[in-house]
């Protein structure tokens, strides 16, 4: 439809929507040439890959015990709970200004915006799935005689594993969408770069190339956790 | 999937209520006292304004204008803009999402575009708006569209895929047509899970408006932000993102209660 719309009826303009022929020679191309925005696109992508991992790892890292924490204590989930529900919908573009002041334009205050994109899910999937534990198997370990802790670490958890899951393929998939947040700010790699530029240079095959890019890697990320969810289930 | 929590109630609802609110605004306080003293703290946090001075320049924010509206007339431009493009994603996203979920034909057009689509993020879209769109309102609206039409065309799916054969079967044998089967027994079925998709949606779209709002626009929370950046006033921008916090929280808030008065049969 979209070779047909454009390359065949020419409905619209090749300035507007290049056809998916100019598209895949552009993407073709890109792999060797840095026209047009310094970089090459495996460059491009790998640089964006770094960035989202890093702070995808210090998501994961602070968020997940933090969850647990919240599904577990009644006082951590009254104290954070609130905080965490005002700062929640404040999206990663609109931290750029802050972030911008604390950290200057460098690579931490990208991997803090990532950071801060993936701690979400991971809480909020933590918590809801430490919560759902079953009443009368957590009482049941009790009545075994196993402490607070036991219970945390043989009961809880494991129940929750599931939802733990949920909660890392979403923190991927969003961490890996605030990428172009992210690169927003001062970059001079990645795919998100790669968009803002050739948007001044008004390009448009190469940002529909660093979009599709994008849409397969992150169709790619939970295909592969989703299998090593399947895998770590089976075992 | 799941992005909300479960607002857990507990059964002596009057002292934990009590309880809840005194730990919250212990919090809050807590964490306005941090952010007050944080400048002191940090040498590089000293040019963010601190909370004495954005809490009154929010509240004046309510009668006096910044750029050419006051704050409830910025947040109702979002909310507005949010509200188009959530009406439309939602009445696309659950036909195609049900068209998908229930005929194959159908499923193998249209899964691999939601699928390639649904990691693209909505301000990757910002660019390719603008050339299609210019930078009016409609481009706005097609941002917010594409950004959360996918998700909830995938839910809508996954829950009209997963309506239970048995039931189907039983309403089949007991002479239903399958206009009447697909009515009364597919519709209700996904009905949770089109409503996961619309709430994740929603919560979406209102991250989106602030983005594309930063990008062209004279109104609106996003535009409050970025103006305050762009022209290097930290006041004005800490009160833009107070405002989206407590939007966005009411906002979360009226779902979780929407889902638990409309969805009463489903408990979990």
């Amino acid at each position: 439809m979209w070779h047909l719309a454009t390359d065949v009826w020419h409905l619209t303009s090749p300035k507007l929507l290049p056809g998916p022929v100019k598209v895949f020679e552009d993407f073709i191309a890109k792999f060797s040439s840095k026209r047009s925005d310094g970089a090459t696109l495996p460059d491009h992508t790998w640089s964006s890959l770094v960035l989202v991992l890093k702070g995808y790892f210090f998501g994961v890292l602070v968020g997940m015990p933090l969850g647990i924490m919240m599904g577990w204590s009644k006082w951590v989930r009254r104290f954070i709970r609130p905080l965490f529900d005002l700062l929640r919908p404040i999206p990663p573009v609109g931290w750029l200004p802050v972030v911008l002041i604390l950290f200057g334009i460098g690579q931490e205050g990208k991997v803090f915006i990532i950071f801060f994109a993936t701690l979400m899910p991971c809480v909020l999937n933590a918590y809801s799935g430490i919560t759902q534990t079953g009443e009368s198997l957590l009482t049941l370990a009790q009545s075994f005689g196993a402490g607070r802790v036991k219970q945390l670490f043989f009961v809880a958890i494991p129940s929750a594993l599931p939802q733990l899951f949920t909660g890392l393929r979403t923190a991927l998939s969003t961490s890996w969408a605030t990428l172009v947040a992210a690169e927003m700010l001062a970059a001079q790699k990645g795919l998100g770069h790669m968009i803002q530029i050739n948007r001044m240079n008004s390009n448009p095959s190469y940002i529909i190339v660093a979009m599709l890019v994008i849409g397969v890697t992150g169709a790619l990320f939970s295909l592969v956790l989703g299998l090593a969810e399947k895998l770590l289930r089976r075992s | 999937m799941k992005l909300f929590g479960q607002n857990s109630l507990s059964p002596v609802i009057g002292k934990a209520r009590y309880a809840d609110f005194s730990c919250a605004a212990v919090s809050i306080c807590l964490f306005l006292l941090f952010w007050q003293f944080s400048s002191a703290l940090f040498p590089r946090a000293r040019l963010i304004p601190p909370p004495t001075t954005v809490i009154p320049a929010f509240i004046r924010s309510f009668y006096e204008p910044i750029g050419s509206e006051t704050m409830p007339g910025h947040i109702f431009r979002s909310l507005y803009r949010v509200f188009l493009g959530f009406s439309l994603a939602s009445v696309t996203g659950v036909t195609l999402g049900i068209l998908s979920g229930r005929n194959r034909l159908a499923n193998a057009i249209i899964n691999p575009f939601i699928e390639i689509l649904r990691p693209i993020p909505g301000i990757a879209w910002i660019p390719i708006a603008i050339l299609w769109f210019g930078t009016g309102e409609n481009g706005k609206v097609f941002i917010l569209f594409i950004a959360s039409f996918t998700i909830i065309a995938a839910n809508t799916h996954d829950g009209a895929r997963h309506v239970d054969p048995e039931l189907v079967g039983a309403a089949r044998m007991m002479g239903a047509s399958s206009t009447r089967i697909f009515f009364t027994v597919v519709l209700p079925c996904c009905v949770p899970q089109v409503f996961t998709g619309l709430q994740i949606g929603l919560t979406i779209n209102f991250m989106t408006v602030v983005a594309a709002e930063m990008i062209r626009s004279r109104s609106g929370l996003g535009w409050v932000v970025s103006t305050g950046n762009d022209s290097g006033n930290m006041t004005q921008v800490m009160v833009g993102l107070v405002a989206i916090g407590i939007i966005g929280f009411a906002l979360s808030s009226l779902l979780r209660l929407a889902e638990k008065r409309l969805l009463i049969w489903n408990a979990n």
